[in-house]
């Protein structure tokens, strides 16, 4: 047993008493009934489950929560897909995953969402060259499984809210 | 100290997290149907302006939308605490089971309840004639299958179940003794299809399916094989017939005959498992104060679900037999007809009976899902095709089919039907002869999957028409069109196409794409270097619609104009809800903003009554019931074989036409000041929506607001409510729908139900003054209805790995209306992605190496990626609708067929191989290419 | 039922590697212990018993458990029979994966039983000079013997590396769902003095 705390959207759960066993996915879903991060294998293979973690560096990376537990993240602020939308404004990449009808059963939407948004955070720090962001997209959403769309307006929508504000994420020309 | 959930759920709302959590009260949760209704009056419509779907902000903000995502304390009224089941699975299928390890389990980790087939007798429950097999193995017997379940452990407390769940995981929990072998059982059902056309195309056929009937074969006695030949005594007359036929014809094709180009073919297909992300998940409450269960399911076929489970616990013994079932269907993580007619449910159900009062989540793992889920079929087909060498016209086709069911019966002996009888495709060949058997297996059991047994035999088809072609020298594309069905030829069954035959149009464009056109330099380039490049195409299609297909749906309209809809069809990401709402649109003026899908339950005031197999019942007998006019000849279907935007959205938008004719019409008239008597009346056909007005020529528009609001000061009709039947055609009836100006009005309809709601009031039945249900004999047709799909594909292989890249696709594809024309493009897209693994990356090994033995996972069974396909390199072509009004197609399956076959086309121009099975590995394409 | 078929392994040494290095991804499991150095007495040549041992302790070296991750490309490899690692990663700058997918974010310092996912707290690809995967014994001996290729190891160094390193040690213990290595490291570390006591010879293919 460990007593977690954790900060999640922002603000802090815990401290909670909490097995050494528990997935961050269980705790998530089961303890807090944040269902917004899904379980789809449990083995780490469709990053159904993957949160947004913020580094101490200012830099964020994602993590599955399926193969992990719940203490490791002891200490960490993470984010999930319940934090997106703030004040009820959904967030750009939200907005174009809607207007894109990037995806149909919805269910990986939450890992791709994650994904996309650290890979935006990722090049406003380290920019791209125009004629690198089909494959940086492509390397950063490659871990995402989608069984329902062919992931072509997944990319598509991250494209363009990239392309959108290109002085924040491409490298100048 | 733990935050309590309703703390907690407090601050969430006060971050200012998604919009559907932040319509909580200050305790209070919003019902199920709340959540599930979208996209919901509070917030953005992306659908209002077509900027995306009715579920578009509920999916990106995650919103509690599928069954997996609640628990107890989600649901108003329930008790707080979930409990936790675990369905335990036999690994093993030749062997008898004697028990299970639960010395395992002790202490803490002990489960509360441990439900097994011995509870069930003593509980005394029924197993639904489709579910067919002990839903538990009983202690003594050998599994009928590898993954038959064995028991359910119910746990009270989250962590013993969690803890438990390692503890049983590996293969020694489940027990067994003496080896047995494998049980044998009868076959799922074994069929003949045979055709010979008459001397000329517009006489009528020497024998066909449509004309005497279907046939299938007889048995030996205590034998599971069928017996194919015309053996009088064993096969009875209708059989030897069709069987004297068909042999007729295979004689033609073997017979040595030079100006007849024969192939003989064999190919072999895998089994595969539709990896929809969300596995299998349910919630039960049998609150056993009030008797009732109460259950939260996702499931593709609501209706059939919810008698399923009336059925199971129908005779149940007190106090295992609830006096209602509250059924609550949820969005679905994907589907591909494996969530449809699934056992799932029934055990969800027991998991709450055996654990009264207390709330029981049943989720199964991935390892579960593969062990448990309903799968593809395996195929191995033999085809033979003749072709006569001077004309280029196929004259004869012979095939065997047999298909392995797995452990339970499910769809096999219709996926076989429906295999069999697309087994020619788009073309038009005037002998026919095709055999099909579905066995039973110890696999897994394999059910409806996305294209339902038509993929198997389209790939075998379409690859052996282009060796075909190849051998005659013939151009592929000129084949085809040499052979194809044309619009009013006759299908393998002998009936006429009626829907709009698009072949030559899509040939066509398949021959211009530069795809094609460029083939031969790509292949010259591919022959000087590390890579092989090759092209390839297929062209097939799909029948849509099961033959007996239902439609439930409401509409109303409220005094500001705003529209609600519900509808019995499921949203899977097929996208329904938006379809609907599109739908309804064109008649209403607006886009709903509260569309409620997966309901069953809101039609009451129709007060339907069903009896009899709409599949199987005489026309005498469908006569006689049709004379009471609350007689359908069924309620609600599953929603399958791409019946969603065709059947799924039919009755709403009948509802709506009604709303409009006899609600919102009048009261325009009112606000024009049009007398009812006046001639421009009874032009309610030629108004027009236009941006939320009303246009008629010569009148001023009017906004969809003023006018509702003059529906209700004048008390006209503002709901509606219809049923409606397809038999390949859809019922017809009359409705003596009276009313102020409309006094003795009738509306006849393509619907067979009615009932309609005036002003705020109530709904009232109008039962149906005649009605034309479509005439039985149509059950053997087999297909009337279909969509068109084609697929255009260069592939280059690097010789040193065989790794194989889609270097160009190209798509086209026509689908009527398209409703959602962006659902529709994501459908393709996601399509060519599932034939993209079905081909080159997806299989399950039979039996005891397979899923079956609960060690498979996503590590092992490889989906496509997007590293897999051509991302910015496949081209999807949508046609127009061949004229203004033509209704919706259903396409969601026909997709995925050209993609494989004209993948192996494609592999084949650039080894020079043909295989012969899938999945076409890197490392055969590596041999291919040594 | 499967049961662990157990066999003497009587075959001579060279054709030994071959079966071993053909049976990585064959149906029938090898034998999963590990003969003591001790077992090799009565092979009196000493350049004979030090091929001997190593061609035992090649056991251990051509285990999935360890040529997993000395795979011959980029990316790791999986299971009992080596399929490609799912999700697909690659080895990065630096051998712990790339920037979006760094390996110790699902491998963490420790198996994770619930999640079946194994761990410790250097989880990483082998460099490309420590690739093993479809090399022959001989090669891999000659690899492992080149300090150019070992991580400029004396072949002594060799005895703690293979027999005390915890990350090697993981193939022991390598959680549920995974076959151990044969025997235990203890005995990998004898077979490596011993061998290496023996003048570390190699197997002739």
């Amino acid at each position: 047993m460990t007593a977690l705390t954790i900060t999640i959207n922002g603000r802090v759960v815990g401290p909670v008493d909490v097995r050494d066993e528990l997935t961050m996915n269980d705790f998530l879903r089961e303890h807090l009934g944040m269902t917004g991060t899904k379980f789809g294998c449990g083995a780490a293979q469709c990053l159904s489950c993957a949160i947004i973690v913020d580094n101490p560096d200012g830099t964020s990376h994602t993590s599955p929560t399926c193969v992990v537990s719940a203490v490791s993240f002891n200490g960490q602020k993470v984010r999930t897909v319940e934090g997106h939308a703030k004040n009820g404004e959904l967030s750009a990449l939200q907005k174009a995953f809607v207007d894109h009808f990037a995806f149909q059963c919805g269910y990986c939407t939450a890992g791709f969402l994650n994904e996309a948004q650290v890979l935006l955070e990722r090049l406003a720090k380290t920019p791209v060259a125009r004629t690198d962001l089909e494959k940086a997209v492509a390397e950063a959403l490659d871990g995402h499984l989608c069984r329902c769309t062919g992931y072509i307006k997944y990319h598509e929508a991250v494209r363009d809210v990239i392309l959108a504000d290109a002085p924040r994420y491409l490298a100048k020309a | 100290m733990r935050p309590s959930r309703r703390e907690f759920v407090k601050w969430v709302t006060a971050s200012g997290i998604a919009l559907s959590l932040s319509r909580l009260e200050a305790a209070e949760e919003p019902g199920f149907w709340a959540r599930q209704t979208l996209p919901g009056r509070q917030g953005w419509n992306p659908a209002a302006t077509g900027v995306g779907r009715i579920d578009g902000v509920a999916k990106v903000t995650g919103a509690k939308l599928y069954a997996s995502d609640y628990r107890a304390a989600d649901l108003p009224g329930w008790p707080a605490k979930t409990a936790h089941a675990i369905l335990v699975r036999a690994p093993d299928a030749t062997h008898v089971y004697t028990g299970m390890d639960l010395a395992r389990l002790t202490g803490a980790l002990k489960p509360t309840v441990v439900v097994t087939a011995a509870d069930l007798v003593r509980a005394g429950t029924r197993v639904p004639e489709f579910y067919a097999g002990d839903l538990f193995c009983p202690v003594g017997r050998t599994p009928i299958y590898l993954g038959q379940p064995v028991a359910l452990l119910l746990f009270e407390e989250f962590d013993a179940y969690d803890q438990a769940r390692l503890k049983i995981r590996d293969g020694g929990f489940v027990r067994f003794a003496e080896e047995t072998g494998a049980v044998v059982m009868p076959d799922f059902g074994a069929f003949r299809f045979t055709r010979v056309a008459g001397p000329t195309p517009e006489a009528p056929d020497v024998y066909s399916p449509v004309l005497a009937g279907w046939v299938s074969p007889g048995k030996f006695q205590n034998a599971e094989r069928p017996i194919w030949t015309p053996l009088a005594i064993e096969t009875g007359a209708a059989y030897a017939k069709a069987a004297t036929y068909g042999g007729q014809i295979r004689t033609e094709l073997a017979a040595d005959n030079p100006n007849l180009l024969m192939l003989d073919r064999e190919f072999e297909t895998q089994s595969v498992d539709p990896m929809f992300l969300e596995p299998e998940t349910g919630l039960a409450w049998f609150d056993s104060r009030r008797e009732v269960l109460e259950l939260v399911l996702g499931s593709q076929s609501p209706y059939e679900a919810a008698e399923a489970l009336a059925y199971m616990l129908g005779q149940a013994r007190s106090p295992f037999k609830p006096a209602a079932i509250k059924n609550l269907f949820a969005y679905m993580g994907g589907g591909f007809g494996g969530r449809d007619h699934t056992p799932f449910p029934l055990y969800v159900a027991l998991a709450g009976i055996f654990l009264p009062g207390r709330p029981v989540r049943l989720a199964q793992d991935r390892y579960q899902q593969f062990q448990g889920g309903i799968k593809r079929h395996a195929f191995k087909m033999r085809t033979r095709i003749g072709v006569d060498r001077t004309t280029g016209k196929i004259s004869g086709f012979a095939a065997d089919h047999v298909l392995d069911g797995g452990g339970l019966a499910n769809f096999s002996s219709s996926v076989a039907t429906v295999a069999a009888v697309a087994a020619i495709g788009i073309y038009d060949i005037p002998k026919v002869d095709v055999t099909t058997v579905a066995l039973h297996s110890r696999g897994v059991t394999a059910g409806s999957m996305r294209c339902y047994g038509t993929l198997q035999t389209i790939t075998a088809l379409e690859t052996i028409i282009d060796e075909a072609a190849a051998a005659l020298r013939l151009d592929p594309i000129e084949f085809r069109r040499r052979n194809a069905l044309k619009t009013g030829g006759k299908t393998m069954t002998g009936n006429t196409y009626l829907d709009s035959v698009r072949t030559p149009e899509i040939l066509d464009k398949l021959e211009r794409h530069p795809i094609w056109q460029q083939r031969a330099v790509h292949k010259a380039r591919g022959q000087q270097g590390g890579i092989a490049v090759g092209t390839g195409l297929a062209c097939t299609n799909k029948n849509y619609g099961t033959g007996a297909d239902c439609s439930l749906g409401m509409v109303e309209i409220d005094p500001q104009g705003r529209i609600a809809i519900h509808g019995d069809h499921t949203d899977m990401g097929n996208g329904i809800g938006t379809a609907l709402a599109n739908r309804v649109a064109a008649h209403l003026g607006g886009v709903a903003d509260a569309v409620t899908v997966h309901d069953i339950e809101s039609y009451a005031p129709l007060a339907l009554v069903t009896s009899g197999n709409p599949y199987t019942m005489n026309q005498a007998t469908q006569d006689a019931a049709g004379k009471n006019p609350r007689w359908v000849p069924e309620i609600s279907s599953a929603t399958a074989a791409s019946n969603g935007a065709h059947v799924g959205t039919h009755a709403a938008a009948e509802a709506a036409r009604v709303i409009f004719r006899f609600g919102l019409w009048p009261a325009a008239l009112d606000l024009w000041g049009i007398a009812p008597t006046h001639p421009t009346a009874r032009q309610w056909e030629a108004a027009r929506w236009q941006d939320g007005q009303l246009v008629m020529p010569g009148l001023a528009p009017l906004p969809l607001s003023r006018i509702a609001a003059k529906v209700y000061a004048r008390n006209g009709v503002t709901g509606a409510m219809a049923h409606a039947f397809s038999r390949w055609g859809w019922s017809r009836a009359t409705f003596p729908v009276g009313g102020q100006t409309n006094a003795g009005q009738s509306w006849t309809a393509d619907i067979d139900a009615l009932a309609v709601r005036k002003g705020g009031g109530k709904y009232a039945r109008i039962d149906r003054s005649n009605v034309k249900f479509p005439p039985t004999d149509n059950n053997r047709i087999g297909t009337v209805y279909s969509a068109m799909c084609a697929t255009l594909m260069r592939v280059e292989i690097v010789r040193a790995s065989g790794a194989l890249r889609i270097a160009k696709a190209y798509s086209v594809l026509e689908c009527g209306k398209a409703l959602v024309p962006d659902i529709v493009l994501g459908q393709a897209q996601g399509g060519f992605a599932m034939g993209v693994g079905y081909t080159l990356l997806e299989h399950l090994p039979p039996y005891e190496g397979g899923p079956g033995n609960g060690e498979w996972n996503l590590g092992r069974y490889v989906v496509a990626r997007g590293s897999d396909l051509p991302l910015h390199d496949l081209e999807i072509e949508i046609l127009p609708p061949v004229r203004p009004d033509e209704p919706p197609k259903g396409i969601a399956e026909v997709v995925v067929k050209p993609v494989v076959p004209a993948l192996l086309n494609a592999i084949f121009d650039a080894t020079g191989r043909r295989f012969q099975s899938l999945p076409v590995t890197q490392d055969m394409l590596k041999g291919a290419l040594a | 039922m499967k049961s662990e078929t157990r066999f003497q392994l009587l075959v001579p040494a060279a054709a030994l590697t071959l079966s071993l290095l053909a049976g990585y991804a064959a149906s029938q499991p090898a034998s999963n212990t590990l003969a003591l150095p001790e077992s090799f007495a009565s092979v009196s040549d000493t350049g004979a018993r030090s091929v001997a041992m190593f061609t035992e302790l090649g056991k251990v070296l051509t285990h999935p458990r360890c040529v997993n991750c000395h795979p011959a490309g980029d990316s790791p490899r999986q299971g009992e029979v080596g399929h490609l690692h799912q999700p697909p990663v690659t080895r990065g700058v630096d051998g712990h994966g790339s920037v979006t997918m760094r390996c110790p974010i699902c491998h963490q310092k420790a198996n994770f039983e619930p999640g079946r996912v194994p761990g410790h707290p250097e989880w990483h690809l082998a460099p490309r000079s420590m690739a093993w995967e479809g090399k022959t014994l001989r090669e891999i001996c000659e690899q492992i013997k080149d300090p150019a290729r070992n991580g400029n190891r004396k072949v002594e160094e060799l005895i703690h590396h293979i027999g005390e390193d915890t990350l090697v040690g993981w193939a022991w213990a390598p959680g549920f769902g995974r076959q151990p290595a044969p025997g235990t490291q203890k005995i990998a570390g004898a077979l490596v003095a011993a061998w290496v006591e023996t003048g570390a010879a190699c197997p002739a293919k």
